[in-house]
């Protein structure tokens, strides 16, 4: 029956497109109170020069918060799913590509280029991971981008050495995970102590400083979305059975 | 400008069907990134129509572009790849249950199993 | 330049959903996030520019890639 599927699924196409393509199609004005607002009030409103970083951490702080919480609930729920699928294999399927030259399977193919590049550019890309997330307030940057970027570099990392150090390490990663969400719950209420609401700038008044926040604020959360994401790819690379 | 946008709505309708029509679970989990990719492009792409200069405030800065889609859409392209992950797990799990990729196989062998 | 980089995207995404090797695909959508950071920041958008680049490019492929591992790579067609 194939031709009847394919009825099917030209009709349902044509109805969402009845729905959605005047919508993309439409040819407003884009509306510019908004812009002009910002070009005059972002900096010393927050205090940051990058206005996309005053506006998701000053202004709207409230989605940032709401978007670690979903990337905290889906690591977590795929977490509980690698580790079932973990415990119904053997060994030598799932770290074969990660580890010692012994029990690599051999391949006239597989060469050392891996290794000796991925260990090599680790440190460096670490390095400009954590240059991106503490200048985000006055470059385009900030802390998810930086934090991806260390998620990177610790993959480099646990791809290139043979060494089991502690960085690459699932137990480590994920306690650093949860501290930095308590850390960024403790900063979000402590503008309520200082008479600025939740999320809001405790160092207000003093003008040359009011940016720390907004650093620090960026330290956290790619501290948190960093070590997440390279959690999640360590164990998706079997290397979560070393504590 | 309408060009663009057409192109932008043939890449959502394809995602679109990719989800309904193909059989594969994998090729249902790329359309759902392309529907992703094709609404982040259509937000930054109209956003950018009033201004011709990047949104950072140097000291000269007179008609920049409008960074409210940006900001939205930071967020939209993290909150994009953790549903892509966990569909992923959950897909691979479904492989392992059953044996099988195909949607139609994977629900008669759920089904025989009850 | 626009044009042309949408057009590009829009037959990459094609091609990734029409292919029987899924290895193919899956470096089909890398290529669209590659070439998404590019119109990014021809649009004057470098935040979303960079967090697409380490997203799309970075932790999306190496998900698509674990999960190919651990099922089928060919997209076989069952009767």
């Amino acid at each position: 029956m194939k031709k009847l599927e394919l009825i099917k699924i030209v009709i349902t196409v044509l109805l969402c497109s009845l729905l959605v393509v005047p919508i993309i199609l439409s040819n407003h004005s884009w509306p510019t109170h908004a812009r002009n607002y910002l070009l005059a009030n972002a900096q010393s409103d927050t205090g940051a020069t990058n206005t996309v970083s005053a506006i998701y951490l000053g202004y709207r702080a409230m989605d940032t918060l709401g978007e670690t919480l979903v990337l905290l609930v889906s690591v977590t729920g795929t977490m509980a799913i690698l580790v079932k699928l973990g415990k119904e294999q053997t060994d030598e399927e799932t770290t074969s590509f990660s580890l010692t030259p012994e029990k690599r399977p051999t391949n006239r193919l597989r060469t050392h280029l891996l290794e000796t590049v991925a260990s090599k550019l680790g440190p460096i890309v670490l390095l400009f991971g954590f240059y991106v997330m503490l200048y985000g307030h006055i470059s385009p940057g900030g802390g998810f981008q930086g934090g991806v970027i260390v998620a990177s570099a610790i993959v480099f990392l646990a791809l290139g050495t043979e060494v089991k150090s502690k960085l690459t390490s699932t137990f480590v990663l994920s306690r650093i995970e949860s501290l930095s969400f308590l850390l960024l719950i403790l900063a979000s209420i402590s503008g309520v102590f200082f008479e600025s609401g939740f999320f809001g700038n405790p160092i207000k008044s003093a003008s040359s400083l009011s940016a720390n926040f907004i650093i620090l604020l960026n330290i956290i959360i790619g501290l948190k979305v960093g070590t997440s994401i390279a959690v999640m790819c360590i164990a998706m690379m079997g290397g979560s059975h070393d504590h | 400008m309408i060009i663009e946008r057409i192109l932008i709505a043939l890449l959502f309708l394809s995602g679109f069907a990719a989800i309904v029509g193909m059989r594969n679970i994998i090729k249902k989990i790329f359309g759902l990134n392309l529907l992703n990719a094709s609404v982040v492009l259509l937000f930054i792409l109209e956003g950018s129509r009033i201004g011709n200069q990047a949104p950072i405030l140097d000291a000269d800065i007179t008609n920049m572009v409008d960074p409210i889609p940006q900001a939205l859409m930071l967020t939209a392209i993290v909150i994009g790849v953790c549903v892509s992950a966990l569909s992923l797990a959950l897909a691979v799990r479904l492989y392992k249950a059953t044996g099988s990729l195909d949607i139609q196989v994977i629900t008669e062998r759920l089904q025989r199993e009850h | 330049m626009n044009i042309l980089l949408l057009s590009l995207i829009l037959a990459l995404g094609v091609y990734a959903l029409l292919a029987k090797d899924l290895l193919h695909s899956v470096i089909a959508l890398s290529a669209i996030s590659m070439l998404s950071a590019l119109l990014f920041t021809i649009l004057r958008a470098p935040d979303v520019a960079i967090t697409e680049a380490a997203v799309g490019a970075g932790v999306s492929t190496v998900i698509f890639v674990w999960a190919i591992r651990h099922t089928q790579r060919r997209d076989k067609e069952e009767p």
